[in-house]
Formats: structure tokens, sequence, C-alpha cells
């Protein structure tokens, strides 16, 4: 299979992934935004007028964390690829992929404004996210089933 | 599809692990296929054909449930 990463990648990614992670939500539930990451913006590549002159980075620092090490951690090898490996990580996409635009659907449906606004912030980074529960979660039930040798 | 792969395991005296070795896949695939929860490739199939010194339609077997 093409376009994954090395092996060794997934642990070192999943150390920048956890963290960031739980920080993130913390960071969006509580709005927290330490001064000294507080930047003026000189350019403003807006059609919105009404724009901030300043912005705090916290958000976009770890959002970018969380993209790059989600799209590390979920789409390293495993240490032994093979076909029925490929299988599972497709299935696991699709899967993953059905469930976040049926919350979306939902959300689309129940919430609105800012509300809506809300769930969006999570909702960028769930597909990757349930893809690696559902992933890692299939293959450690393989190895779990498979020890019955002989 | 039916297979005959652990019965060709037993007969040489060979483990999951030994197979998944030889035939360059993991252990969980050689016990996927065993369960018939996983349909190996063709070069997989011809693969294992080839380690048991076997002809492929001996290890595996169409069966009716396989047609539509």
């Amino acid at each position: 299979m093409n376009y994954l990463f090395p092996h060794q990648y997934k642990k070192i990614g999943l150390m920048a992934l956890i963290p960031s992670v739980i920080l993130g939500v913390v960071v969006i539930i509580t709005d927290f935004a330490p001064e000294f990451l507080d930047i003026k913006i000189d350019f403003v590549l807006s059609a919105n007028p009404f724009t901030k002159s300043t912005n705090n980075l916290l958000n976009e620092i770890l959002g970018i964390l969380v993209i790059l090490s989600g799209v590390v951690v979920a789409f390293s090898k495993e240490k032994v690829e093979d076909e029925f490996i490929e299988k599972i990580r497709l299935e696991s996409l699709v899967w993953s992929v059905y469930v976040n635009y049926a919350l979306l659907f939902l959300a689309m449906v129940i919430l609105y404004d800012f509300d809506f606004l809300f769930f969006m912030t999570f909702n960028m980074f769930t597909l990757l996210i349930f893809f690696i529960v559902k992933f890692n979660w299939r293959i450690s039930k393989l190895k779990k089933t498979s020890f019955d040798e002989k | 599809m039916r297979n005959n792969i652990k019965v060709e395991r037993a007969k040489n005296d060979m483990t999951q692990a030994k197979l998944a070795e030889l035939a360059e896949v993991s252990r969980q695939t050689i016990n996927a296929m065993e369960l018939s929860k996983y349909v190996p490739s063709t070069v997989l199939a011809l693969k294992l054909a080839k380690i048991f010194g076997r002809d492929v339609q001996e290890l595996f077997e169409l069966e009716d449930k396989d047609w539509k």
C-alpha cells in the first residue's frame, strides 16, 4: 500500500497527538489563551472588515499539531503490512467517514449558529480520530483472537 | 470458499507463525484465512500452494455461496 509512513513514526506521532488532543479539547471549552502567544495581525487575508487585529496562536498551534500527528498516527504502517491489514484499513476508513458524516448530518439538523460552530471545531478532526480508534481496535481484537495456534 | 490450509499445515507440522513467515504475511492473516474470514489474493493463494507443494485447487475450493 502506498502513501503510508514507516511503522516507527506511529509512536512518535502518538506522543504528540495525545497531549495535543487533550489540550485542544481543554482550550476549546475554556477558551484558554496565554498572553505570550498573542500576535498582531498586520496582513489581513479576509473578506470580513471586522477581523480582529490580534489573534492568539494557541488554537492554531494545537490544530496544526493534531492534524500533523493525527495523520501520521492514522497512516503509519503496521509492524507487518499485508493484504489483510490493507482490507481492514480500508473498511475502517469507510466506517469512519460514515460515522463522521452521520454526526455532521445530525448536527446540521439539530444545532445552529454558535452551537453548530462549536461542534464544527471538533468535527474538523473527528474523522481522523474515529479512524485511528476503529482501525487500532480491530487490529487489537485480531491479535487477541488469533491465539489459537496449531 | 472452502480451504484446506489448516489440514496442510498439520500435515507439514507447521505453526501458523511459521507459515506466515514463509508466505510473507502476518499470522493474523493465516488465522483469518483458516477461519474463512478472509479470502487471499491470487498471489498469496499461489504462494501457499507452492509452500505446501500442492496445486492451488487442492487448497481452495469454490462453494455455491461464492456465486451471487
